[in-house]
């Protein structure tokens, strides 16, 4: 599984601090969860993404 | 009880002094995690190049800036019984294969293969005090095409580089990395200290080797770039990392206690999890085998066109959620990755 930010982030529900990002299945991989944890290296990535300008997604 | 008091030790044949250190434990020394390359849980990889990936349990290919289309294949390889490290007792070894090559290499840019040591493994080296731990690294190294300089470089807060100069050959690697006195490595889960083996390297990134450098330094100006060839695969084996200016003996861990130790980063549910659904319910809590170092990021894999997302993940477990499957049941791969 990649290590760096992903392409496309989603947030499956964004109101639940217990929630997930969820980063789409794509034909590398499968449907990824990223918790809204500080010291989950992908969800330090997807914050660094984020201060870049980006916007994940609305949910679904 | 009887005392043995004795002036010195020496080898049997060579003669030469034997270090005996009461003070530094031979057990757990190791601060690698897979240093011989036993545990593989995602399976060998073809492609890798244009981002960061894990690849063999607890070893990441790093990418840094740049846009080199160097790309890689990276495997657990067998070793031969004519190999060196087989004959200390290793049976795998790390193999990567260049499979496109590039020979101009941005000046920012650079790869290499690192292990990220967690910072609550790295407390007894005292680093940022004035009695730092001098560490010692020993490995073995061939390459199959071009041969040269390829740079380590050992990072926390600040870079050093060494030097080893690979041949055709397995060849023994020891290297002294000097404890780096200004600064302290926090005692958390994490990154505490990280080891690069160096693919190449952009002039950005180059340094002098044997001292602490601030910026990112990966390399001195005599690095070789080992991604200018298809002809070049670069095999390493037996990683030991440990306290002190002495390599010792590779120390051979059971697999059990090496596959748990990878599994504190990642884990994965490689046999079908079989989910029953009861009146349209499919929520479940999966335990992980062995508590994570954080919260991981998750993946899932159901079958019967079930969309199954993981939420509220703990360093224990994650709750699971199916839906779009119907009543019918339905089996789960999983992934869990709490790497540094």
């Amino acid at each position: 599984m990649p290590y760096t930010t992903y392409k496309q982030y989603k947030l499956r529900d964004g109101t639940l601090v217990t929630d997930s990002i969820k980063v789409p299945k794509t034909s590398d991989h499968h449907d990824i969860y990223i918790p809204f944890v500080a010291d989950n290296t992908d969800y330090q990535e997807y914050l660094k993404w984020v201060a870049e300008g980006n916007t994940a997604d609305a949910a679904d | 009880m009887s005392t043995l008091k004795v002036n010195a030790i020496n080898a049997a044949t060579s003669g030469q002094a034997v270090a005996v250190d009461i003070s530094n434990p031979r057990s757990f020394r190791n601060l690698i995690i897979n240093g011989s390359y036993q545990i593989n849980q995602r399976g060998n990889l073809t492609g890798i190049g244009g981002d960061s990936v894990y690849t063999l349990d607890r070893w990441l290919f790093g990418r840094e800036n740049g846009s080199n289309s160097t790309r890689w294949s990276i495997s657990q390889t067998t070793l031969a019984k004519t190999d060196l490290p087989y004959t200390a007792g290793h049976r795998n070894c790390m193999k990567l294969d260049c499979t496109t090559s590039s020979s101009n290499s941005g000046s920012n840019d650079t790869s290499y293969i690192t292990q990220r040591i967690e910072g609550f493994n790295c407390s007894h080296l005292d680093w940022g005090n004035s009695g730092a731990k001098t560490l010692t690294l020993s490995f073995y190294a061939k390459t199959d095409g071009s041969t040269g300089v390829m740079c380590l470089s050992a990072f926390a807060s600040k870079h050093y580089i060494k030097e080893v100069t690979l041949s055709n050959s397995w060849q023994k690697f020891t290297v002294e990395i000097d404890g780096n006195t200004a600064d302290e490595i926090p005692h958390s889960n994490a990154q505490g200290l990280q080891l690069m083996f160096v693919l190449h390297s952009g002039s950005d990134h180059e340094a002098s080797a044997g001292s602490w450098e601030a910026g990112f330094k990966a390399s001195t100006s005599n690095q070789v770039n080992f991604g200018s060839s298809t002809s070049n695969n670069i095999y390493i084996a037996g990683v030991q990392l440990e306290v002190g200016s002495y390599a010792t003996d590779f120390e051979h861990r059971t697999y059990g206690d090496e596959l748990a130790r990878c599994q504190r980063y990642y884990q994965a549910q490689t046999d079908y999890h079989h989910i029953c659904v009861n009146n349209g319910e499919s929520d479940r809590w999966i335990r992980f085998m062995k508590p994570m170092r954080a919260a991981p990021t998750v993946t899932t894999s159901p079958t019967n066109s079930v969309s199954f997302a993981a939420q509220n993940q703990q360093k224990e477990g994650f709750a699971g959620n199916g839906s779009g499957g119907g009543s019918a049941n339905f089996n789960l791969e999983w992934t869990a990755s709490a790497e540094l």
